[in-house]
């Protein structure tokens, strides 16, 4: 019995030990087993690879859920089929894996040719090692391809000195979202100011409910409120100037008061705002426990889909009456598409962005995805009235603001998501949570070359 | 007469040696040259720092609260897991349970630690869900409505719910590796013990267990090991929060390497990680005079 038992044994420990090594792969090979050394791919493995004329594109993207993976396969099988010449190899990987995986593979000889990349920070990095193709030229030569494309968006894809690196796949924005049964039973109206919001707020809290949704255990979403409030409550000039790692210092009064609002708005948030992941959070509100979401845009989908029935509507950030900021911001950034300046086929890589990302794709996509590029007029065929007013916050928007965690150098923003948590625990006060990210703004001035 | 040196062993042993030194004694050594430099994984550029990777580490303000993080760890995994384990293993391999219950037993205890540690880390952030988790929802069941708590995101708790659910995850496989050690204790003795009169306490004591001290030592130092690689767990959870509450070395480690492009800095926690690590092991090793009986 004993020797069976141990021969079981072995077998089990061996098993652990695989498991126990796929474990420590974690993050990255339980989402992408595509990913690593690009593997898989979506062409036809019967093609004649050996052809010379056959030009291969290596894309690398991060949606490997579906509906938008699959959207993105079938629309690079019917590019094949129209470029008989060009065959891509599509991998992808889950957003937290993907940003490190990009970052190890772009300044390497894998770098694939085309390959997601935030607008900002994110990719101004690699634009300072030479890494990402400048698209400027081809925009030049091309006057119809860069009229169609939003220049509000476009903007975000454009470095301080004018180069243009990207071109963007989705266009997100920060909006509240409102149950609209709840605010008729209470007789309440979309908010418009700061204080009309509180009112609101405190209407909502008096019937028995948390208000607002959220959750802040990745630290982010509460992120986007202060992103928020500081538009509003610090000038353009001086944000500009904080948000840059080399001269940021963060001694503005109206970031500590940015803070002291958020602080206010936790009090109106369902209990254990730390403690759960946005997503979770999210439930409360498309099941009607709570009234308010801060939501993207992007998550319409997930809206839909965790509940069809819900009649929910959309509202801008509330002015704060008297604040010395900027009013006509709307916080969110496009997400896109760049390419490799180590290329071999930069041409062919640049002819497939203007069709993958224009507008005829783009309508498709919203149609199929519920998410929109930044091609002009996706909302003349859009037939979704929540898609279409979505369409407008962004087209209508004047500039965007670009996410606050984005925004800034990867130690401050550490820093900042942490005092933020912090905060919504109510562990730190404002002040000293300020004079916290002060020392961390200070330290990135000498690390930031 | 001279004997003729028999070259065989050694050309099987090389090509074992060749891959250990490369993909184990090199990336060390590497790693430790980077830990005086800084740079990022896409950059080309490398800068001579010194020593300021490591001054950086430790005067940076969470280091002391990494390093409780990965102590309390240790210790509670210690006590729960190689203790408790241990414990459980005497009562499996005692005759106060049925042989068939002791296979049910065995299999209940271990199947915890087949799951992936993501798959836990996923599982119980559900369970930790302050508004519809588990936990709270059985408390308020039973009407401990007073200790519901937000779990994961209270600063004071969040450490303690990751490593409570590495217990839960461990324990039955430091069983498993015990109740082997215990089969593999001669009878003879055992049975000597029994007719010179010594009860099960005793004999547990004084007999099976300094006999199965080498794999008692094994179960320590992987206890201990794991303890300061400390990484899936936290990362599948909290990732560090709130605050910085959960953070500990192995999350920094890698939060430096690929969200701050902070190579350098990842090398210097990770030489110290390894210099705990080691030292850990060979304390250890000491202690328990390994190699005796």
């Amino acid at each position: 019995m004993t020797r069976k038992f141990k021969k079981a044994l072995s077998l089990g420990m061996a098993a652990i030990m695989t498991l126990g090594l796929t474990a420590c792969g974690g993050s990255s090979d339980s989402t992408a087993t595509t990913a690593a050394g690009g593997a898989a791919t979506t062409a036809d493995a019967s093609a004649p690879a050996a052809s010379g004329d056959t030009k291969v594109i290596k894309l690398f993207h991060r949606f490997p859920d579906d509906p938008c993976n699959g959207f993105i396969e079938s629309k690079i099988a019917e590019y094949e089929s129209l470029h008989p010449e060009i065959k891509f190899e599509v991998t992808s990987a889950q957003n937290q894996p993907y940003k490190e995986k990009i970052k190890v593979v772009v300044g390497s000889d894998e770098c694939p040719d085309i390959f997601f990349s935030f607008c900002g920070e994110f990719s101004e990095r690699f634009i300072r090692e030479g890494l990402l193709l400048d698209l400027t030229p081809y925009m030049e030569a091309d006057q119809e391809w860069k009229d169609s494309l939003m220049e509000s968006q476009m903007k975000e894809y454009t470095t301080a000195d004018g180069m243009v690196y990207g071109i963007p796949f989705r266009l997100d924005a920060k909006e509240f979202f409102y149950n609209k049964d709840i605010f008729t039973k209470l007789g309440l109206e979309a908010p418009q100011t700061w204080d009309q919001f509180i009112e609101v707020l405190d209407k909502i809290k008096e019937s028995g409910m948390d208000p607002i949704a959220e959750g802040n255990q990745d630290k982010w979403p509460s992120a986007h409120y202060i992103g928020a409030l500081n538009e509003q409550l610090v000038t353009d000039e001086t944000r500009a100037a904080d948000y840059n790692p080399k001269s940021g210092e963060f001694t503005d009064p109206g970031y500590a008061e940015a803070l002291e609002k958020y602080q206010q708005l936790v009090s109106y948030m369902n209990i254990g705002v730390n403690g759960m992941t946005h997503d979770m959070a999210r439930l409360g509100f498309t099941q009607g426990q709570n009234a308010i979401l801060f939501g993207e845009l992007v998550e319409i989908t997930n809206i839909k889909q965790e509940n069809p029935d819900l009649n929910w509507g959309m509202f801008k950030f509330p002015e704060i009456e008297g604040a010395k900021g900027n009013m006509n911001l709307v916080s969110g950034a496009p997400e896109g598409f760049a390419v490799s300046s180590k290329t071999k086929y930069p041409d062919e890589c640049v002819e497939f962005l203007k069709w993958f990302l224009g507008a005829e794709t783009g309508a498709q996509q919203a149609e199929q995805v519920g998410w929109f590029n930044a091609s002009k007029g996706l909302d003349k065929t859009l037939t979704d009235e929540s898609l279409k007013s979505a369409y407008d916050v962004i087209a209508n928007a004047e500039k965007m603001d670009i996410w606050f965690d984005n925004a800034l150098y990867s130690t401050v923003c550490d820093e900042y998501l942490t005092q933020i948590s912090d905060i919504t625990n109510g562990d730190v006060t404002p002040t000293d949570a300020m004079a916290k990210i002060q020392k961390v703004a200070k330290e990135a001035q000498s690390l930031a070359q | 007469m001279k004997k003729k040196k028999n070259l065989a062993p050694y050309a099987y042993v090389i090509p074992g040696l060749l891959m250990v030194l490369g993909f184990v004694y090199i990336p060390i050594i590497v790693n430790l040259v980077y830990s005086f430099f800084r740079l990022s994984s896409y950059s080309a550029s490398m800068k001579f720092v010194g020593l300021d990777n490591f001054r950086r580490l430790f005067t940076n303000e969470t280091f002391p609260i990494m390093i409780r993080n990965n102590v309390y760890y240790c210790v509670i995994s210690l006590i729960c897991q190689v203790g408790f384990g241990t414990f459980l293993a005497f009562m499996l391999e005692s005759n106060l349970i049925g042989d068939r219950f002791k296979t049910v037993c065995r299999n209940i205890y271990f199947i915890p630690a087949l799951v992936s540690l993501t798959a836990v880390g996923m599982m119980f952030n559900f369970i930790y869900n302050p508004q519809m988790g588990l936990l709270n929802t059985m408390l308020k069941h039973f009407g401990f409505v007073s200790l519901q708590q937000t779990w994961l995101g209270d600063r004071n708790l969040a450490i303690f719910c990751i490593i409570a659910m590495s217990q839960w995850q461990f324990t039955g496989y430091i069983t498993l590796l015990m109740v082997v050690a215990f089969q593999n204790v001669s009878r003879d003795y055992i049975e000597a013990a029994v007719i010179d009169g010594a009860g099960p306490v005793r004999r547990a004591w004084n007999i099976v267990l300094p006999l199965a001290k080498e794999q008692l030592l094994v179960c320590s130092i992987i206890t201990v090991i794991g303890a300061f690689k400390l990484f899936t767990e936290v990362y599948s959870t909290t990732v560090g929060g709130p605050g910085n509450s959960s953070q500990v070395l192995g999350l920094f480690l890698y939060q430096n390497a690929f969200l701050h492009d902070d190579m350098g800095m990842a090398a210097a926690t990770g030489v110290l990680i390894f210099i705990i690590t080691v030292t850990a092991s060979i304390f250890q090793l000491k202690v328990s005079h390994s190699g005796e009986v």
